[in-house]
């Protein structure tokens, strides 16, 4: 089966602004391969690379070497981001508009049919709980009606393949399991996927495999309960181990 | 199309969503009321004062909305970071500079319009005459000049601040059209290599006096000696040529740029 | 508690001290800005002068329907006139011949399609348009004697405003009371359009008074040319007080006066043929001469 993910060798080397440094290397050869209708996680720490890994496959940063491909399509073509659904860690939205006109607008951005746009916005709204204020402008909204409005935006053109960083960063409880729901709706619809995240108790809880990451090169690649019998320990142990952490004796 | 067209819709609402165009509206009305309403002399009708004071204030008025709305489009896209899930949908960079730049252009025109209805109206209540092909050649050419003006803002905006890219072109548009069309008689005053720098200088430029018609249409030439639409569309495509200039440099060099 | 006492009535003393120092001096600064009291003159200070120049070439644009020569274009004439000093009447009246000769180039050439490109001057009732510029620029600077001059000839001659006109030549000489030229104009406006011909008499009067304390001491001749006597304007005033005598038929008064503009005249053969008409027509009428007026 053909991955709906995929990076080859893929490195990214930032150059820096002070003169004596040379150039920072924020991705080392990373090889991921994600496949159609799993739910993939991808964690590691802080200034490991995931968000690096993010930009090249939205299009954001070019590649130093290597590529990454989605449905077969390299990702610097816009084609290739046409079935994807995007969820940043912070609500980035036009606070002008309201729910409904953001919607729309990124409707037209995929040329969905007005028809089929209106439905779409309907259900979204429904399903993210913001029918109440779809007429009010964004900033008006509080952070976790912010964050269920970009949940909407990322499903507009009904994805195959989900990217979300942080989806549950600063969400209550309710929103996280809310959030949880969704994910797991998706996949049981065959869609894929693809999100990084700290709160490993939850990638534990719904992905099928994860890829952890760190200082730009990845250290283990698989499914939950494989590592979790491969080292014998739960997820968050196995990270601190691949990581390469050893607690401090008191 | 449909993409770009969609980025400029949202520039629209943008515009009309904030305060800046009816406040400057109101302004532009408020002085030419009051500059309609003194009395120099009794019984003495003048429009002509009153004419050139309003074209002014739209003048000044129509570059600030130009301007300032297209300054802010890129640097605001970056620091509200609304650029990221835009980007992350199936639309180039080229789309999204052309979306703002057909939206500013559009959001202007409208702009514009409004302004040169309220102008026709206050002309026409005084001079009982609507000299109406005068008028919609000055609006034409009006845009136009915007057009220009929102183009080279927009090249500015991917590389400098707002607040430089917004002094920078105020001082440039103005100085354009207060001085372009002198600079070879100021060169041909100069020793080299000023003259010739000079004279590069006044070739390269976009002549933005091109689209300024007000003296026409103040002092009542617009029965005798208007531009001919062949002199009006030559100006529409020479602007034509300098927008394209400037949105392809933009764009060679947005395209380029790192957005993390 | 007696020193804090002691120190209070000090600066109680200071302070009055200073206020009456200062009071007098506010009063004189206020009564100067009386005369020229305008929301733009206040705004615009010690500018208001150049406000005014800039005002008055408004008003010349405004004559011209907007087709004037920029700055660079007069700079450009100056330089030309400087340097082509053998032929200087080939460089007078610029605006006449037409200022921007042949384009210098397409861009010059395709630019003035879109502004004034022929010379006119507004005519009839049309010229009331350059009004409010004269009117701001005598706001800002009403010792800018000519401002007064042309407006009350356009208000009483262009428009049939003469009431306007004197009125406005009254608010001019509140101003420049001692303005000869002034009271030169106000009486031509009793005179040939009030028909008040011995008001403009009266008017004729002082602007003769005014010329001899203003402009007779001047010198007849500056190596400038600035400064000099304006015996031109005496000629006229005594011109017309002897057209003002003739009108009420009083001609031995009338031949005084134009035997004393003949001197300072620019065409003292034709006043000279006017003496000699009058006395003639006087022997014919057998009129008896009267003494000189003063």
């Amino acid at each position: 089966m053909t991955a709906i993910l995929r990076t080859e060798n893929l490195g990214v080397e930032y150059r820096s602004r002070e003169l004596k440094q040379g150039a920072k290397v924020a991705l080392k050869a990373l090889n991921l391969s994600v496949q159609p209708g799993e739910v993939y996680g991808f964690l590691g720490p802080n200034g490991a690379g995931k968000t690096t890994t993010m930009n090249v496959l939205l299009g954001y940063v070019n590649p130093t070497r290597g590529a990454a491909y989605l449905f077969d399509v390299d990702v610097r073509e816009p084609i290739a981001r046409q079935r994807i659904g995007y969820l940043p860690e912070l609500t980035y939205y036009y606070k002008f508009l309201t729910a409904e006109e953001l919607l729309r607008f990124y409707a037209r951005i995929f040329e969905i049919p007005k028809s089929e746009t209106e439905r779409r916005i309907d259900e979204l709204l429904k399903l993210v709980e913001l029918e109440h204020a779809r007429k009010r402008p964004i900033r008006t909204y509080s952070k976790g009606m912010q964050q269920r409005a970009g949940l909407a935006q990322a499903l507009i053109n009904n994805p195959d393949l989900l990217l979300l960083d942080e989806p549950t960063s600063g969400l209550d409880p309710l929103g996280r399991m809310k959030v949880r729901e969704i994910i797991q709706r998706l996949k049981s619809e065959g869609k894929t996927v693809f999100f990084s995240s700290h709160e490993l108790g939850e990638v534990e809880t719904i992905c099928d495999r994860v890829a952890i990451l760190h200082q730009g090169e990845l250290k283990v690649e698989g499914r939950v309960s494989d590592l979790i019998q491969q080292y014998q320990c739960n997820l968050e142990q196995v990270f601190l181990k691949v990581i390469g952490y050893k607690p401090q004796l008191s | 199309m449909n993409k770009i067209f969609a980025v400029a819709g949202v520039v629209i609402k943008e515009l009309y969503r904030r305060k800046d165009f009816y406040v400057l509206f109101i302004l532009t009305v408020l002085i030419t009321l009051l500059m309609a309403s003194i009395n120099f002399f009794q019984d003495i009708h003048v429009i002509r004062f009153v004419k050139e004071g309003c074209l002014f204030l739209i003048l000044l008025a129509a570059l600030a909305i130009a301007v300032t709305t297209t300054a802010r489009q890129m640097p605001s896209e970056r620091e509200n970071r609304t650029i990221f899930p835009l980007l992350a949908k199936p639309i180039s960079r080229w789309q999204v500079l052309l979306g703002k730049f057909v939206g500013c252009w559009a959001a202007s025109g409208i702009a514009l319009a409004v302004f040169y209805l309220f102008f026709a109206v206050m002309a026409a209540s005084r001079e009982h005459t609507l000299p109406l092909g005068a008028y919609i050649q000055v609006l034409w050419l009006h845009w136009q000049m915007l057009g220009v003006v929102i183009a080279l803002t927009l090249l500015g905006s991917v590389v400098l601040s707002f607040a430089a890219n917004l002094t920078i072109v105020f001082i440039v548009s103005l100085g354009i059209l207060l001085v372009a069309g002198h600079l070879h008689k100021v060169a041909s005053g100069m020793t080299e290599p000023s003259a010739s720098i000079l004279t590069v200088l006044y070739f390269i430029i976009p002549h933005l006096e091109f689209f300024d018609m007000r003296d026409l249409i103040i002092h009542d030439w617009a029965g005798t000696d208007l531009p001919s639409w062949l002199d009006v569309f030559s100006a529409t495509f020479y602007g034509l040529c300098y927008m394209a200039f400037f949105l392809l440099a933009a764009g060679l060099v947005f395209r380029r740029k790192a957005l993390n | 508690m007696v020193r804090a006492r002691f120190i209070l009535i000090l600066l109680l003393a200071v302070c009055f001290s200073l206020a009456a120092w200062l009071q007098p001096r506010r009063q004189e600064r206020l009564n100067q800005g009386v005369q020229t009291g305008s929301v733009l003159a206040t705004l615009l200070g010690d500018g208001r002068q150049m406000a005014a120049d800039y005002f008055n070439v408004r008003a010349d644009i405004y004559f011209h329907s907007g087709y004037y020569p920029s700055v660079f274009d007069q700079a450009r004439e100056e330089e030309e006139k400087d340097s082509d000093v053998s032929h200087p009447e080939e460089t007078n009246a610029p605006l006449e011949a037409g200022f921007r000769g042949p384009p210098q180039d397409w861009i010059d050439g395709f630019s003035r399609h879109f502004r004034p490109d022929r010379h006119t001057h507004l005519r009839g009732e049309a010229v009331a348009e350059i009004l409010p510029w004269m009117r701001l620029s005598a706001d800002l600077d009403p010792h800018r004697v000519q401002t007064f001059i042309v407006a009350s000839y356009f208000l009483r001659d262009y428009l049939g405003k003469a009431n306007d006109a004197r009125d406005f030549l009254r608010a001019g000489l509140m101003a420049n009371p001692n303005s000869p030229e002034l009271r030169y104009e106000l009486g031509r406006v009793y005179f040939e359009n009030l028909k008040d011909f011995p008001h403009a008499r009266n008017v004729w009067l002082g602007a003769l008074r005014s010329w001899d304390e203003v402009e007779a001491p001047k010198p007849l001749k500056t190596d400038s040319g600035e400064g000099e006597r304006d015996i031109h304007l005496h000629s006229r005033i005594l011109d017309s007080l002897a057209d003002e005598e003739l009108t009420v038929g009083r001609t031995n008064e009338a031949i005084a006066y134009f035997k004393q503009s003949k001197a300072d005249s620019p065409f003292p053969a034709r006043v000279q043929k006017r003496i000699d008409n009058l006395e003639a027509a006087l022997h014919h009428a057998g009129s008896q001469t009267n003494p000189p007026p003063h």
